[in-house]
């Protein structure tokens, strides 16, 4: 009756404790304890993320690689002007878009679920009556699920981030302010999906109720997104350029490629800033009167080089990391009095 | 590992407040928001005992062993399990908890539960888990979703066991299980505690199996302990007392002992008193109660004064440690 159980076929009471599932113990690393029991629980979901990934950055080179060849019709790595006309810009910016959704996406389904999961069905009072910690049991779900995340979204920002290399000086690929490319390279996608997974496993604990979890994790993904959007560019130093030979013909000045520019305004010969629309007239006449009067001198000229970008997302994805500790160390503090 | 040093056969040794605590609870209260689950619950439970813990649903049973199983904080008062606090790494390591909905990873297989056991426990005892499975013919390779019932109880016993506990903690173990299940189970649940000197408690509704199981007895409700101590020093405790009242009431001197519960019914009245002093002599026939009566008439009777015995008695403490 117990032929089920076990691998070997030695017999005797000393194969007893074989372990029936040993037989996949050749493979690759082998896990044990609660790394094991983690990893087991949710390998179902770590192997989605890690496979979804994996595509995505197939995708991605094979993307590159066609842009490349294109590119070489017109001498890269030093582009000849012109480039731009017959450019497909759809694949990147599509993908752009696409890691974009990453952090809703894994915070509500992988986030929401891991801790609540335990807490609706009773199996997070299995876990802690074993011999091993509380604490050690929540440092292990952040923890793994953090490396699997981490993995992933570092894989795709990083291909990603080399796709878009040859062409990121031009705004005509894509516009370096914009989310699309801004929140999908460097570190900010690993950022942004780590605070939004970790603010879901806290939802879930709190919450203790898987549906309600990743409908309230899918809220707060959201806010999140609208928040950062709006703040995005308040990380960037601004860069103001005046001058004060006049506002007609090719007197504005000249910024540096993929610039993004914060503020336009008129300067008067007092120095005070008058808004670009004060002088919108119906004809270039009562315009130029208009300005006349208000003696306009020049422009100001507020921007932002995208030299700045790189930096500027290692400031935000610092921020988001220090939240995310903040609240990963809640969770452990919390869950270590509370829960079950 | 067999530290509690009763040893082979521990629970059969009666009396005397000799020996290890496996539990001690010093006014243990915890309050949820609608109001109060555990009050003021003072007892020792002596290592080596199987011990039964009673009480009407929501009397605070559950709330009792999720304290001691590190579960639960108490709002007030302090547990301490072989001298531990349930929090430390000794008391988690000597400590199994069976919940009463017996949770299990649903798409683990039987296997993969158990090597949870034995991933998570230091003194797994991976042979004892098996054979618990094995005797239910419970496939190793099956999931655990696809389980009846009682093949999961019997898994989560496994686990339960495999752990090697000096103190278990089980809930309504036995609720979904038919009656030959319940009975082999508890069979091998009395050998192996026997053999290891394993302390057992175990909150149940089933009177009838207290009987045949338990030597010792915690009876709990509307959230304060109500009786504590060994079968048979609470039931020597007590008397029955039966006889014919006249005109609907009891014979006056019934009330001479401490009264726990009187019932009449037609013309024959029966009460159940702590006898303070002789009980022959009476208008009555006394008897002692066995394990249900006692029982019965405490759980009945709320407003009773509640006894605790010698061997479970715990002095007030003044200050918690």
């Amino acid at each position: 009756m117990s032929t089920m159980t076990s691998t070997g076929s030695t017999g005797g009471p000393a194969a007893a404790p074989s372990d029936p599932a040993g037989a996949k113990a050749g493979r690759g690393l082998r896990l044990s304890g609660m790394n094991w029991l983690v990893w087991r629980q949710h390998r179902a979901a770590y192997w989605t993320l890690l496979a979804t990934a994996a595509i995505t950055v197939a995708l991605m080179l094979y993307g590159r690689q066609q842009m490349v060849t294109y590119l070489d019709g017109y001498g890269w790595p030093d582009l000849k002007s012109g480039w731009e006309e017959r450019f497909n810009r759809k694949p990147l910016s599509m993908a752009g878009q696409l890691l974009g959704y990453a952090p809703i996406l894994i915070g509500v389904f992988l986030g929401a679920p891991l801790l609540a999961g335990d807490l609706e069905g009773g199996t997070a009072k299995l876990v802690n009556a074993q011999s091993t910690s509380r604490v050690r049991w929540l440092a292990t779900k952040l923890g793994v699920t953090a490396l699997v995340v981490t993995v992933s979204t570092a894989a795709a920002s990083a291909v990603f981030t080399w796709w878009w290399s040859p062409v990121k000086s031009s705004q005509y690929a894509l516009d370096w302010s914009d989310g699309n490319a801004f929140d999908s390279s460097g570190p900010v996608p690993v950022a942004l999906t780590l605070f939004t997974v970790v603010g879901g496993i806290a939802i879930g604990m709190l919450l203790r109720r898987t549906l309600l979890s990743i409908v309230v994790t899918f809220g707060f993904a959201v806010v999140v997104q609208m928040v950062w959007s709006h703040f995005r560019m308040s990380l960037g130093d601004v860069i103001t350029v005046t001058t004060s030979n006049g506002v007609g013909g090719d007197n504005f000045p000249k910024l540096p490629d993929g610039a993004y520019a914060v503020d336009q305004s008129y300067l008067t010969a007092s120095g005070d800033l008058i808004g670009y629309g004060s002088c919108n007239e119906a004809t270039d006449k009562a315009a130029n009167a208009c300005l006349e009067k208000a003696q306009v001198v020049g422009w100001n000229v507020e921007y932002i080089p995208i030299s700045q970008m790189s930096s500027m997302q290692w400031l935000g994805a610092s921020i988001l990391l220090a939240l995310t500790a903040g609240i990963a160390a809640f969770v452990i503090l919390w869950g270590r009095k509370r829960l079950v | 590992m067999m530290s509690n040093g009763t040893g082979y056969g521990g629970h059969e040794i009666y009396g005397g407040l000799a020996g290890e605590s496996a539990i001690e609870a010093h006014a243990v209260g915890r309050r949820y928001r609608r109001g109060w689950a555990l009050r003021d619950c003072s007892f020792r439970l002596p290592a080596g005992r199987i011990c039964g813990l009673v009480g009407p649903n929501g009397a605070g049973k559950t709330t009792l062993m999720s304290i001691a199983a590190n579960l639960l904080e108490p709002t007030a008062g302090t547990l301490r399990v072989f001298g531990a606090a349930p929090e430390s790494a000794e008391a988690g390591r000597r400590t199994a908890f069976l919940a009463q909905e017996k949770p299990l990873f649903k798409r683990f297989t039987v296997a993969e539960t158990l090597r949870l056991g034995r991933e998570l426990n230091p003194g797994w005892d991976q042979r004892a888990a098996e054979n618990i499975v094995r005797a239910g013919n419970v496939p190793f390779e099956a999931k655990v979703g696809t389980l009846s019932g009682g093949q999961r109880t019997r898994v989560a016993f496994a686990v339960a066991f495999g752990k090697r506990p000096d103190l278990l903690l089980l809930d309504e173990p036995m609720s979904d299980l038919d009656p030959l299940v319940r009975h082999e189970l508890m069979s091998t649940l009395l050998a192996e505690a026997a053999e290891r000197g394993t302390t057992v408690l175990m909150s149940t509704h089933m009177i009838a199996e207290l009987e045949n199981t338990c030597d010792y007895l915690l009876v709990i409700a509307e959230g304060g302990l109500r009786l504590a101590g060994e079968v048979d020093e609470l039931r020597t405790a007590h008397a029955v007392l039966t006889g014919v009242h006249s005109d609907g009431r009891t014979p006056p001197e019934v009330a001479y002992h401490t009264v726990v519960e009187t019932r009449t019914s037609g013309r024959q009245f029966t009460a159940l008193v702590r006898p303070d002093g002789p009980v022959s002599g009476g208008p009555w026939q006394a008897s002692t109660p066995n394990l249900e009566e006692l029982l019965l008439a405490y759980l009945r009777s709320p407003e009773a004064p509640p006894l605790i015995s010698p061997s479970s008695y715990v002095a007030p403490q003044a200050v918690a440690a």
